[in-house]
């Protein structure tokens, strides 16, 4: 019998709700709670999420931010800081025991494992896509995909973005530049080495197609079964208060 | 106040904040899109450079045994990456 895990999509939330169900359903899973799964999110209102390594003063426009609307939240994994548009891409979570048979120890190959489920989808979906080590997933040698993971309680946790429309200018509106002389140089060059499914493949991809593609592509790279599932009240409850105490707090997201 | 930033080749970005304070780190933060397994154990290796003056191979072997005794390991940056950064700070504050 093929092995199940449970999909889940949250569809469109804040930042911090995003970030704090991320966390509950690692801290389900560690209480053997709830199956392995896998989890489709998007932003509303938009965010910047920076790594856990940094500054948010020294990555975000805090002020651009406010007048737009825009939350900022720090992630519980490393990486860089990325901006999810509502409508621009589309965030997935994988939360697995560290046992299991996808796992190594190496993060390096575990990294490649799981996003071996993104490649396949992508390119189910048309889109020439390639793992590209430390951890993007790149077409045409342009980046397409960021993804990051931590580990702890025994519980493997990846996230990352999969860029369905880009769009440099507003991305540097709310990520700091070193200096306003180079703002233009540091659009054209996310310009050249950033690119989406929209733009790959010369039309508009609904999220509900991308969804698909990458349901296919995880169950056909990991042999697994997804099961459409639903929160349970144990990660919803755990969910609300590391919203309040952790993701939301100021002492958090501004603690580097 | 010191500050450098280290982009480490096909790796990560790294900053470094420091005060020197009679030739010893007094206080430091280190910053970057990095990845350290487990995380917390940046403020062990903060902690532990405090006090401790500027020579590369020190820090490094210094930031090594932190990790070691953590069970912790770095990924897109090394141990001598950070050490570099330091010093590269430090020669800004003096």
């Amino acid at each position: 019998m093929v092995e199940k895990w449970r999909l889940l999509d949250t569809g469109l939330n804040n930042a911090f709700y995003n970030m704090a169900l991320d966390e509950a359903i690692a801290i389900a899973k560690s209480k053997s709670l709830v199956p392995n799964t896998i989890r489709f999110f998007r932003w509303k209102p938009p965010a910047v999420s920076i790594g856990y390594f940094q500054s948010m003063e020294e990555e975000v426009d805090i002020k651009a931010c406010d007048e737009l609307g825009i939350d900022y939240v720090r992630r519980r994994t490393g990486g860089g800081a990325v901006y999810h548009d509502t409508e621009g891409e589309l965030t997935y979570s994988i939360i697995v025991d560290q046992t299991h048979r996808l796992i190594s120890e190496d993060f390096q190959e575990t990294y490649q494992t799981l996003c071996s489920g993104l490649v396949l989808g992508l390119r189910k979906l048309g889109v020439p896509a390639e793992f590209k080590p430390i951890n993007d997933i790149v077409s045409h040698g342009r980046k397409i995909s960021g993804n990051a993971q931590t580990r702890g309680m025994n519980v493997v946790h990846q996230h990352g973005t999969i860029l369905r429309k880009v769009d440099p200018a507003l991305m540097f509106r709310v990520l700091k530049v070193p200096s306003e002389k180079i703002r233009d140089k540091m659009i054209k060059s996310v310009e050249e080495r950033v690119t989406s499914i929209n733009n790959v493949l010369g039309r508009n991809v609904s999220f509900r197609e991308l969804k698909d593609a990458l349901i296919e592509g995880f169950e056909e790279a990991f042999k697994i079964d997804l099961v459409t599932g639903n929160t349970t009240d144990f990660e919803e409850n755990m969910a609300q208060k590391l919203k309040t105490e952790k993701y939301a707090s100021r002492e958090w997201n501004f603690r580097r | 106040m010191g500050r450098a930033e280290y982009k480490v080749k096909g790796g990560k970005l790294i900053r470094v904040h420091l005060t020197i304070e009679n030739g010893k780190i007094k206080h430091i933060k280190i910053t970057g899109d990095f990845f350290l397994h487990p995380e917390e154990v940046i403020e062990d290796i903060e902690q532990a450079l405090k006090g401790h003056s500027l020579d590369e191979d020190e820090l490094n072997h210094l930031i090594e045994n932190v990790l070691k005794s953590k069970q912790a390991i770095s990924i897109g940056v090394s141990p001598r990456d950070f050490a570099r950064c330091i010093m590269m700070a430090g020669e800004k504050n003096g």
